[in-house]
């Protein structure tokens, strides 16, 4: 039984003395405290969704009155958050795929072609994920505006297109690869672009699985850009319609606090199906966060 | 012959190089447009009067003057700091206790892993609307029902100057120090467990184990992710823009917020926006070479 061992600092000889056995009961406490100082604000979050919006102002109890879903509903339909569901779905979708194919070939080249004067691209990428992103936001709007792609989509997708940080993690994986493999293909008569996506992609799935998640979450959370972008209510996601919510304050805070659980609701989702990868590569992809 | 195949063969890489080329070539636009490029120019734009999208004329340093001689430049430039100062005092060592603790668990473990990273996967805006909830000067805010169980009356905390950044500091580090941990803990994980025995052996009580076998295991990772935090701290922006606006009284305004205003706060001045993101990243670039200073002399003297 590999699991009930002490893989820590204390190892089992040590549990014989009572003062590490309390010690190792406090840390046990203490981590059943962090599950709770983690899980509370979301469990509150809900619980508050329950409520209208007088018994949300004046209530002095954690707990709603009513456990009736009937404010969801209400508040789903009124303030037409279908919509804009919809709306971060069609954006989440272009921006992992593009987050896969354009860095993925960006990757494949400086990984494994390295054609002459692949370092000096290396080096530039490297550099750029040590740039603040937030920095180059006033430029890149105006870049956007210049070329008439306000109010769509596409410059959203293709943002996600150039992310320093997942092009090396495509190379990191990407060398780590044999050789000999690309080499048999390159003899088989593959190109390099077949081979890109007849070998290499098809050995990839763990990276590109981490990288699609990581965009899924980046691509569902981000407002700033979509919220200088998408100026038209039709086009408007759920994070920038949240982030208008905060700034205009049109909504009551009970409706604050259910549109706070809509927008988190996907997440969760992606967290639960998908928490031991995210889990185990948080090592690699932590760092970005 | 063998010239004619030496010929064939540079003509075949010549081949290759050009379409390795064209296959990098759509990731080498999209990373233009919209990192390399957007990062010169607003370096550019700085130097530039502008009207709207368009460069009037060049100023030198004008933009970088009239930003800094304004009172809240240097608010936001103390409140950056501010920042980063209750970053690194609350949020740099729970990442380390929260990894050695879930590091010791038998029985589990992955429960632990899983629930302190669970606040990492939260969309930032949802989780700042979340808090602002909870610390709300209201009866009904959650601070003040729990409080108010201990018989401390309710209070307002986002409206207390001397209280607003270190709250937006804990709300931060509530989404991020999992993610760390998680980080510290793959660092742990590689200590080899002999190490531990020998010491054991040796009659080393479990604090000595630690003081001199996991923290120094450590160290180097340690300051990695201390420079990083430091980055990023110091870009806060929206925490504050989103709870606070910057208030009470300009108490929470950070730099990156102030940049914020200037470009999108109506007066859309690029130019004044972008001398305060160049500053940012010139403080950014000394911390950083510094950092790298250091860290050269230590690995010198090892």
């Amino acid at each position: 039984m590999k699991k009930i061992q002490h893989t820590g600092v204390i190892r089992e000889y040590d549990l014989h003395a009572p003062s590490v056995r309390v010690g190792y009961g406090f840390i046990l406490f203490l981590c059943g405290l962090m599950v709770v100082v983690a899980v509370f604000p979301l469990v509150w979050v809900t619980l508050a969704g329950f409520k209208n919006l007088k018994e949300f102002v004046s209530s002095t109890s954690i707990f709603p009155e009513s456990f009736s879903p009937e404010p969801f509903a209400t508040t789903w339909n009124q303030l037409g958050i279908a919509r804009n569901y919809l709306n971060s779905l069609i954006s989440v979708i272009g921006s992992v795929a593009c987050a896969l194919i354009f860095n993925g070939l960006l990757g494949y080249g400086i990984g494994i072609l390295k054609p002459k004067g692949h370092g000096v691209v290396k080096k530039l990428v490297l550099v750029s994920l040590l740039m603040p992103p937030t920095i180059s936001i006033v430029p890149l709007f105006m870049n956007i505006q210049k070329l008439q792609m306000g109010n769509s989509f596409l410059p959203l997708w293709l943002s996600f297109g150039a992310n320093a940080m997942y092009v090396i993690l495509f190379v990191q994986f990407f060398e780590s690869l044999p050789g000999s493999i690309i080499e048999a293909s390159r003899i088989d008569g593959c190109n390099q672009l077949q081979t890109f996506f007849h070998i290499v992609l098809p050995l990839s799935k763990p990276i590109c699985a981490v990288i699609s998640i990581f965009a899924v979450n980046a691509a569902w959370s981000d407002f700033l850009l979509p919220y200088l972008v998408l100026r038209g209510a039709e086009k408007q996601t759920v994070m920038v319609r949240l982030f208008v919510f905060s700034t205009e304050q049109t909504v009551n805070a009970d409706a604050m606090m259910r549109s706070v659980v809509f927008a988190m609701i996907p997440p969760i989702i992606l967290f639960f199906i998908f928490q031991k990868q995210l889990t185990e590569n948080a090592v690699s992809v932590g760092i970005k966060g | 012959m063998s010239r004619q195949g030496n010929q064939m063969k540079t003509r075949a890489k010549l081949k290759g190089n050009i379409q390795s080329w064209l296959i990098m070539l759509p990731g080498l636009i999209l990373m233009t447009f919209f990192v390399w490029e957007p990062l010169f120019e607003s370096i550019r734009m700085s130097l530039y009067k502008t009207r709207h999208v368009e460069l009037v004329r060049f100023v030198g340093l004008d933009n970088f003057t009239s930003v800094m001689g304004k009172d809240d430049f240097l608010q936001a430039l103390q409140n950056t700091f501010s920042y980063t100062f209750w970053s690194l005092l609350i949020g740099f060592v729970l990442p380390i206790l929260l990894a050695m603790l879930i590091g010791e668990t038998t029985r589990g473990k992955s429960f632990f892993r899983t629930a302190v990273y669970l606040p990492n996967m939260l969309p930032g805006l949802a989780v700042i609307i979340l808090w602002s909830a909870f610390f709300s000067g209201e009866k009904s805010g959650v601070l003040n029902i729990l409080l108010g169980q201990f018989g401390v009356p309710a209070q307002s905390y986002l409206t207390r100057a001397e209280w607003v950044i270190p709250i937006i500091i804990v709300i931060a580090t509530w989404k991020g120090a999992g993610a760390t941990a998680l980080i510290y803990m793959a660092g742990m994980s590689s200590i080899s467990p002999e190490l531990y025995e020998a010491a054991a052996i040796d009659g080393a009580s479990v604090w000595r184990r630690i003081l001199h076998i996991l923290l120094p295991a450590i160290r180097k990772l340690a300051g990695t992710l201390l420079i990083l935090q430091i980055i990023s701290v110091f870009q806060i922006m929206y925490e504050p823009m989103v709870l606070t606006k910057g208030g009470p009284d300009n108490a929470s305004l950070s730099l990156m917020q102030l940049m914020w205003q200037y470009a999108f706060g109506g007066s859309m001045n690029y130019g004044k926006a972008s001398a305060v993101a160049v500053t940012v990243t010139l403080i950014l670039l000394v911390m950083t070479a510094i950092y790298s200073w250091f860290n050269r002399k230590e690995s010198d003297w090892d």
